[in-house]
């Protein structure tokens, strides 16, 4: 729900004169699951482009925590149509090289210059500090996967902790910010992880994202410090799974909260709704000797049941028990059975109520007042 | 009792590493955190040892940056447990770097030149391991991260930037990269904390600690090994937490989860 | 139980420690690693020898208390009765003046009463299986005739002028000195007069520096160098035939940086003054609390050579003068409430005096 919302959103792209919806992504070391999170959304958002659904005509990928060669498999894997990759894809590549030591050490004939060349369709960025030369690459690559038409493209970064690193909360909430407002930006989108930063890192991205998803830890008992064997498991449970939350800003002013559950899988994420989760609802329910709640068969069972007042009026005689059992027949039936019954009706398709007395110590019914010896 | 010697101990089991020492590659970052109680080198000396006395992989080299000891000390260790590092640094499958007397010049843009011509040496030489027949993969190593900050009077960021070319070196030419820091040293730090940086790089945390009843003769700590898991194109495998006990001896190290000695 | 008789036997590592007979003041240890004396027989028993050549010693100091003098004083003390080159650095004006009170050897006539003293004492004690080993013993510490390994220092007398004179003593005040990087070349052309490790060692030098973080130093601000410099200074001692120990106040510095120290250090100790507001439940727990002078905590024993940690029957000692003349570290009775000082430590000294008799075979 709230990830096919955020890929709605970000497909939908942006109003003319408007800013580009922008998506920050952020996740903790408690649990680690947000690149996967910025994978999935990379490949619904080109899984969109591809099919031409989305207002976005490309995808510029800013890749500093993994290789371009990565993201490039990464979509090849996802995307129905791998040929297509070239045509919307580029990628500038701040991981190979971000301060240009292999070019220096090329240049300077200590090592081959073979490890700088590459093969996809990146762009190498030699110094990462300087933002702006990065903004006018970004944008330069975005006007070429768009072929200079009046189309728009997206830009996905993959780390803007990364960012943060080498440069100033400002200077990156600028070239943020300037990307969204650039009139050729469909949508934008990044992940950051926010416990290394300062709280008004986290708080400076959130203000200039439309949409926050935040991943966080289900189990809280992770969250203490100590990585103790009782607490293992735990740790290791949220290192599969963790606690979607997204934040939409929507244009009316209001906030939408959304929030669902998200599973790490073999072959990427899945997420379910958080609160109708059977599985995990299921696993949290303590292990006990009795059911706490029904089997389907046991709830249809449930329904069948006609109670003794709804066949009234159906032309057979009235018949309620009150209590009392007439005079003839319990004599007899009192000495052979210690099963009671009590006919409802004689439909076998439907359900009957059965009582089954649990032992003779027990009294039948009588009509003497319960409260009889209740002095007042 | 499982010891290092026999194929596969708890250690190698949850680092997920095959019979012949490899396993990884592909541009794996390994952290090892330790404390003042209770140091984690033992874990380098018993990796050195899986990855260069491996027949399986006669071409492949372990470049190791040493900020901590000296040669000697590696090759007396390494000796007591079957592994001659001398002659492996004479076949030039043991390639040791001195970083004890490594101290910058003065200003920023020195610090970085340092670190720049001793990642050249690293690449260097990982290009020409390359180029041999069978290669396989290669390991950096670094025997202390937290004296590399020192050495760059704090600078951690300039290490955080060291490390990313480290790595990246790794996924290009498949190798292992793994780093000890100590974990208690960045305890009060505030953030970022460089330490947590080097987690979310890693794809492999060993956290050795004490045991919460101190130190004994038979038991000398724990270690927990956090796997991320590896994800390649679309696949990823599940990130796995196992803990066990250990005790160093002279010429290998036991596991055992805790109670299950007698 | 009185804990000086274990001192002579339970903390000897399992190593043939034999007496490096050319060079007094030597001896080898485990791992090709050699050892010489801290000054005070019972710390070098403890710490499996002495202190490893080669190793950096720190010592946290109290910071209301100069319990790290004593230790001091007997380390430089002990290398000087060994005719060893010593560097010694402080923050004082005058370090040099700090030479005129350090202890001096228990003359030979007092040695031969205390020797005589605890033979008694053995011999009543201690089966008779041990004998052999105490004889032995005291050969190795009488070998060489007049210098033992390890010397008895009365505190109470200062050092015989004579024993000053001719001997390689450098001098430096941290306040004086105007830079780190001054300081280290200081320590690098005293280390230099010593010729290297090469199998075959004919001299030892010691390093001693006191309060090195003090606050009238004036790096004491500038955390990264000190530890710029302590990581330098590692590496030149390593590589060298020397120890050095160096003591700072653990309260000036910076938790993060406090760790880094820790780190760097092959052998941690701290020492502690008795007397505060807690300590009134220890002089309840503990046998002896009136005359312990302070506690000495070990936290850290030089690892070089080897990966294999060396654990310690216990961590904490009480310091106390024998005959109240010479210094001597006892197991503590009780184990303390919470002994430390300070520091994470959490484990404080278990205190069994153990009856284990390690080294030797029967």
């Amino acid at each position: 729900m709230a990830a096919e919302a955020i890929s709605r959103a970000l497909r939908d792209g942006a109003l003319e004169g408007e800013h580009a919806p922008a998506l920050t992504i952020k996740d903790s070391i408690h649990a680690p699951l947000g690149a996967f999170v910025f994978d999935h959304i990379l490949a619904q958002l080109s899984s969109n482009i591809s099919s031409s659904k989305s207002q976005a005509q490309g995808i510029v990928l800013v890749a500093f925590a993994r290789s371009p060669q990565f993201c490039a498999e990464l979509l090849k894997s996802k995307a129905n149509d791998a040929a297509s990759l070239k045509k919307w894809l580029r990628i500038v590549d701040c991981y190979t090289d971000p301060l240009g030591w292999k070019i220096q050490l090329a240049e300077s004939g200590i090592v081959s210059n073979r490890s700088t060349q590459n093969a996809t369709t990146a762009s190498l960025c030699k110094n990462v500090r300087d933002l702006d030369m990065l903004f006018s690459s970004i944008v330069e690559l975005g006007k070429e996967v768009i072929r200079e038409t009046k189309g728009r493209f997206a830009v996905a970064i993959d780390s803007v902790s990364e960012i943060l690193r080498h440069a100033s909360i400002s200077s990156a909430a600028s070239l943020l910010s300037n990307l969204r407002s650039h009139d050729q930006v469909a949508c934008l989108f990044w992940l950051f992880h926010s416990d290394l930063h300062e709280m008004k890192a986290s708080s400076a991205l959130e203000y200039i994202s439309s949409m926050v998803a935040c991943v966080e830890p289900i189990s809280n008992t992770a969250n203490g410090k100590g990585m103790n064997s009782e607490n293992l498991p735990l740790i290791e449970q949220n290192l599969g799974r963790g606690e979607f939350s997204v934040r939409f800003k929507r244009r009316n002013g209001r906030i939408r909260l959304m929030s669902e559950e998200l599973h790490t899988e073999q072959m990427g994420i899945n997420f379910v709704p958080a609160f109708e989760d059977h599985v995990t609802s299921q696993s949290l329910v303590p292990k006990v000797q009795f059911n706490l709640q029904l089997s389907e068969k046991e709830r249809n069972d449930r329904a069948k049941v006609v109670l003794p007042f709804e066949h009234q009026g159906d032309g057979k005689p009235i018949q309620i028990y009150d209590g009392r059992r007439s005079v003839s027949e319990s004599k007899t039936e009192n000495k052979e059975t210690n099963a009671e019954k009590m006919h409802v009706n004689e439909d076998s398709g439907r359900g009957e109520i059965i009582y089954i007395r649990d032992s003779d110590d027990e009294m039948p019914d009588s009509d003497e007042d319960p409260d009889d010896d209740l002095d007042i | 009792m499982m010891s290092s010697n026999s194929a596969n101990n708890l250690l190698d089991e949850a680092l997920g590493f095959n019979d012949d020492g490899g396993g990884g590659g592909g541009g794996l970052l390994l952290l090892i955190e330790d404390r003042v109680e209770t140091s984690g080198a033992f874990i380098l000396h018993h990796l050195i040892k899986r990855r260069i006395s491996s027949p399986n992989r006669p071409n492949d080299v372990v470049v190791f940056l040493s900020f901590a000891h000296p040669f000697s000390h590696y090759d007396r260790i390494l000796r007591k447990m079957g592994c001659n590092l001398g002659v492996q640094k004479e076949n030039k499958r043991f390639v040791y770097y001195d970083m004890l007397n490594l101290n910058y010049p003065e200003g920023e843009q020195g610090a970085e030149d340092l670190l720049l011509s001793v990642y050249g040496k690293i690449q260097k030489t990982v290009e020409l391991c390359s180029s041999r027949e069978g290669y396989k993969n290669s390991t950096i190593m670094i025997d202390d991260i937290s004296l590399m900050e020192v050495a760059l009077c704090g600078s951690s960021n300039l290490v955080l930037d060291f490390l990313h070319y480290c790595y990246s070196l790794a996924t290009q030419f498949d190798c292992l990269v793994i780093i000890l820091n100590h974990e208690d040293v960045y305890s009060t730090v505030d953030v970022p904390s460089p330490l947590l940086q080097m987690e979310y790089l890693a794809n492999i945390v060993i956290k050795a600690e004490p045991l919460a009843t101190g130190l004994a003769t038979d038991v000398h700590g724990q270690l927990t090994v956090l796997n991320k898991g590896i994800c390649q194109g679309s696949g990823c495998s599940k990130s796995k937490i196992r803990n066990f006990h250990f005790r160093v001896k002279e010429n290998c190290v036991e596991y055992f989860y805790p109670g299950s000695r007698t | 139980m009185a804990a000086n008789k274990p001192r002579t036997s339970s903390f000897s590592r399992n190593v043939g420690v034999v007496p490096t007979s050319q060079v007094p003041g030597l001896k080898h240890g485990p791992n090709g690693t050699v050892f010489l004396s801290s000054g005070i027989a019972d710390l070098d028993k403890i710490l499996g020898g002495g202190f490893c050549l080669g190793s950096l010693v720190i010592i946290m100091e109290d910071p209301d208390a100069p319990h790290h003098m004593l230790l001091l004083r007997n380390f430089m003390s002990q290398g000087l009765v060994h005719k060893q080159p010593l560097f010694y650095a402080s923050p004082a004006k005058e370090p040099r003046g700090f030479l005129g009170t350090l202890p001096n050897p228990v003359s030979l006539k007092d040695d031969k009463s205390r020797e005589h003293d605890t033979e008694q004492e053995k011999t009543l004690r201690i089966a008779w299986q041990y004998k052999k080993y105490f004889e032995d013993q005291n050969l190795d510490s009488q070998k060489d005739g007049k210098v033992e390994y390890c010397s008895d220092f009365d505190l109470r007398r200062p050092l015989d002028r004579h024993a000053l004179s001719g001997q390689c003593i450098d001098c430096v005040s941290l306040q004086d000195c105007p830079n780190l990087a001054t300081l280290y070349d200081r320590c690098s052309t005293f280390l230099a007069q010593i010729p290297r490790f090469d199998g075959n060692i004919t001299l030892a030098g010691r390093i001693s520096i006191q309060s090195f973080s003090a606050p009238q130093c004036h790096f004491s601000d500038k955390e990264w160098d000190m530890l710029s410099f302590i990581r330098s200074l590692k590496s030149l001692v390593r590589s060298s035939n020397a120890v050095a120990v160096m003591t700072f106040p653990p309260t000036l510095v910076s938790p993060t940086v406090l760790k880094r120290w820790q780190h760097l250090a092959d052998t941690l100790l701290s020492v502690r003054a008795l007397g505060s507001d807690e300590d009134k439940d220890l002089a309840k727990l503990l046998t002896g609390y009136q005359d312990m002078l302070g506690l000495l905590n070990v936290h850290k024993v030089a690892r070089i050579n080897t990966q294999v940690p060396v654990i310690l029957e216990a961590t904490t000692y009480s310091m106390k003068l024998h005959k109240r003349r010479s210094l001597v570290l006892e197991c503590l009775n009780q184990a303390p409430v919470d002994g430390s000082s300070g520091t994470s430590y959490a484990t404080s000294g278990s205190c069994s005096v153990s009856s284990k008799t390690g080294a030797f075979d029967f």
